[in-house]
């Protein structure tokens, strides 16, 4: 019981140095995060129109996912912009854009996240034209369009 | 036996102390794999990514230390119990997501690789808390 009750107190003498730690940490976090707001329809691009903007050229495609996966395969022009490691890679794909231009994000799977984190960055650092691709991987496939492997877009 | 359980709580403790430090440096990235775990309410989650590093960093190193050794190696324990049921549950469900176990440095998604390592130190922690012998 004794040891019990000192490994919640060590949970606790934890807890608060973490929040102390973070009063005075450079990237301190809101202790309760602000909800976040609900992805709007008009965030998301249909497959159609995606298709139609890669073959006018008329828009920057940027593959979310982490390194690897973009190796072993992503939509043909698309740049990585791993949403996960955005800050390192960020300074390579900025030259691409300006504050206007289309970009759709991707990443796979219905339930990934990174094109939404990777969009979130984007609209704050001024990008106006961001729309995600849901599911993008996959779907850009299983319509046959065209891909390709390797570290190149 | 002595010697090895010395190694056991310093491999235990020496663990801990690195993973937790690793996410304190940068908290805002640990939160986000802290979320992709769809384990708990958004509101939590920052709570969690502020708090967890530093009890990680504690007990680890009073294990290391040899102070309160029952009561940190049962923390760490109880700890490791809870990563367990994240990565377990993520692999049921097919998450594809970063591990998170070590912050940042590490790109390492969780997989039955994670799973094993993370059962070992738990085991590990479990033999330090229960059945450790001064």
């Amino acid at each position: 019981m004794r040891t019990f009750l000192l490994a919640l107190l060590i949970a606790g003498a934890g807890a608060v140095l973490g929040l102390a730690v973070n009063t005075v940490s450079p990237r301190r976090l809101p202790v309760i995060a602000p909800p976040k707001a609900a992805p709007q329809p008009t965030d998301f691009i249909p497959l159609t129109d995606a298709w139609q903007l890669w073959q006018a050229g008329a828009a920057i495609f940027l593959d979310a996912r982490t390194p690897a996966d973009y190796k072993a395969g992503h939509i043909s022009g698309a740049f990585n912009l791993p949403a996960e490691d955005f800050n390192a890679h960020y300074s390579e794909i900025a030259t691409l854009l300006a504050p206007a231009t289309v970009i759709v994000t991707y990443c796979d799977g219905l339930e990934c996240d990174l094109s939404h984190h990777l969009t979130d960055r984007l609209r704050e650092l001024g990008y106006r034209n961001v729309r995600i691709l849901q599911n993008g991987w996959t779907a850009w496939r299983q319509a046959g369009l065209t891909t390709v492997t390797g570290v190149k877009p | 036996m002595k010697v090895f359980n010395l190694i056991l709580r310093l491999v235990v403790g020496g663990v801990f102390v690195v993973a937790g430090a690793m996410k304190v440096w940068n908290p805002g990235s640990f939160a986000n794999d802290v979320a992709n775990y769809r384990l708990l309410p958004d509101a939590l989650v920052n709570l969690v990514a502020i708090t967890l590093p530093a009890i990680e960093v504690l007990a680890g190193g009073l294990l290391m230390a040899g102070l309160w050794k029952k009561p940190s190696a049962l923390l760490i324990t109880g700890l490791m119990a809870i990563f367990l049921a994240g990565i377990i549950q993520a692999v049921i469900r097919h998450l594809d997501i970063r591990c998170g176990c070590f912050g940042t440095f590490e790109a390492r998604h969780v997989d039955l690789i994670a799973l094993a390592q993370d059962w070992i130190l738990f085991c590990a922690a479990a033999w330090l808390a229960f059945w450790y012998k001064d």
